[in-house]
């Protein structure tokens, strides 16, 4: 029994995916539209029987509100453009879920899409813009040798080393997780197998993440469509239903606790009327080793300090007792930012992981996290209603 | 009017550590800002700090990201807890041991950056 009059209500049913990841000469306008348009086959809809879209642009910021009129899209309800980072794409499902529930449009489609990588250039020029001179004291944390997101999340990640003895194996097992998964997923850019040594071998960035800590960058684009229930269950696919969501969103430092994955999970998890131990499999935002271990803390899968441990216990690979990113997630299959998790989390519950695919029917918590630990949604889907 | 920060660069010549300070609520903030963000005031002054502080995190960054940096590497970054309650990014003073851990007390210094800009360093108190 639903718990919340929007618990169960709406459903997810169209899911589009571009191809992803070294895919060049196109931009991202065009990948966008290319998914919208596979959405609405899926899901067994025309084109013009949407009548919200929602985009969130990458990194590349490539597509934007003229994206309605590139599809010939006339009959708009609603039509934004939202970022929030990787928590982004959880936040249009849940905006697009809102409006949907309380009849301001019928068909909402959520794109995400990005190009960012250029043919010939180094993978991480794509982030690099934080490296640009600022005049005053902007000039200050990149001369002292910070670079876009990822010295700070080593640190974070140092820090939870230093008070609770995590270890760069218990790191690296989420890595070997992840690529444990892509290995059955063909979408999946990184499919070849990985050791722990190979992991240890990989070169530093900002210890402790090796280059293996990192997400790929990826070019391509994500799209869902989000419909009533009711509807969901006439269209082509079998529905994904939103059981819970919830957000959580702050722009100073990123503090021990409580912190936003916490407070997101649990206004989702409220909404479903779960708790942590009745998930049967997660979607997590990895674009980092470290965020999946926190994630798993503040979801409450394993008490705070003991994400290492449980990480390195193989929970988290295929055959463990709590699947993650089934996938390869951003660390091995591809990013696309919180799409990647939501994606994910529509193939499973419909039954078309093909040979990653688990038993459907439970409960799939899915997360999206932005910037440097600045915004957090939380999706709980499932393919049954209640 | 854009916030400025010239009472900082003013101080770390004297090798002094300044922060603004909220004259309406009395909240330190790092880097310089045009409004309070405890109680929203735009009457912010500038006070010398302490100078001192607790290491919060810390990372060693193994690639340089600026050519300033080739040569000097591992850099080792630090986000500090200044006395004060005011979090800001530095790093390790140059020939300061390494080995520095999250609650170490340290004290700031500057070191200059190549285009002269003051840069925030700290070492073990």
């Amino acid at each position: 029994m639903a718990r919340d009059g929007l618990s169960g209500a709406t459903a997810i049913c169209g899911l589009g995916m571009t191809e992803l990841g070294r895919v060049y000469g196109r931009s991202a306008a065009d990948f966008a539209a290319e998914a919208v348009l596979a959405a609405c086959a899926d899901a067994g809809l025309a084109k013009d029987e949407l009548d919200g879209l929602l985009i969130n642009a990458g990194i590349s910021q490539g597509v934007d509100l003229s994206l309605a009129p590139l599809l010939g899209l006339r009959e708009l309800s609603l039509l934004t453009q939202m970022n929030a980072y990787g928590s982004s794409a959880g936040q249009m499902v849940q905006y697009a879920a809102l409006a949907v529930h309380h009849g301001l449009a019928r068909h909402v489609a959520c794109v995400f899409a990005d190009a960012p990588l250029v043919e010939g250039q180094r993978t991480g020029a794509a982030y690099g813009g934080a490296r640009a001179r600022r005049p005053g004291m902007g000039s200050i944390v990149p001369a002292l040798g910070f670079a876009g997101p990822i010295p700070f999340y080593a640190m974070y990640a140092q820090r939870h080393m230093d008070v609770y003895g995590t270890t760069q194996d218990q790191l690296g097992a989420i890595a070997l997780a992840a690529r444990a998964w892509a290995a059955k997923n063909p979408r999946a850019q990184m499919r070849d197998p990985l050791t722990l040594a190979q992991y240890h071998a990989s070169p530093w960035v900002v210890e402790p993440f090796h280059v293996l800590d990192c997400c790929l960058v990826s070019n391509g684009a994500i799209c869902v469509i989000v419909t009533s229930g009711e509807r969901a269950r006439a269209l082509a696919k079998p529905p994904v239903y939103l059981r819970g969501v919830g957000q959580a969103h702050q722009l100073e430092w990123h503090d021990d606790r409580p912190s936003l994955a916490q407070r997101s999970s649990a206004t989702a998890f409220a909404m479903a009327g779960c708790a942590a131990a009745d998930i049967a499999q997660c979607q997590i935002y990895d674009c980092y080793t470290f965020t999946v271990l926190t994630t798993l803390e503040d979801y409450g899968f394993c008490k705070r300090g003991e994400g290492g441990p449980f990480a390195a216990s193989g929970a988290l690979a295929p055959g463990g007792a709590l699947p993650i990113n089934t996938g390869g997630g951003m660390l091995s299959a591809y990013y696309m930012w919180g799409m990647t998790p939501i994606s994910e989390a529509v193939l499973q519950a419909r039954g078309e992981a093909g040979e990653r695919q688990l038993p459907r029917g439970g409960l799939v918590a899915v997360s999206g996290n932005g910037g440097i630990f600045n915004h957090h949604a939380t999706l709980v889907v499932s393919s049954e209603p209640s | 009017m854009a916030a400025d920060a010239t009472p900082y660069f003013d101080a770390a010549a004297r090798g002094v550590l300044a922060l603004q300070r909220c004259e309406a609520c009395g909240a330190f903030a790092f880097p310089v800002r045009a409004r309070c963000a405890r109680c929203g005031s735009t009457r912010l002054g500038w006070r010398d700090a302490a100078g001192t502080g607790r290491v919060f995190a810390h990372g060693r960054a193994r690639r340089a990201t600026l050519p300033e940096h080739e040569g000097r590497l591992p850099i080792t970054l630090l986000l500090v807890d200044l006395d004060e309650g005011v979090r800001i990014p530095a790093r390790l003073a140059a020939g300061e041991r390494d080995g520095i851990a999250a609650g170490d007390r340290v004290r700031v210094g500057f070191e200059s950056a190549a285009d002269g800009t003051a840069l925030p360093v700290f070492s073990r108190a």
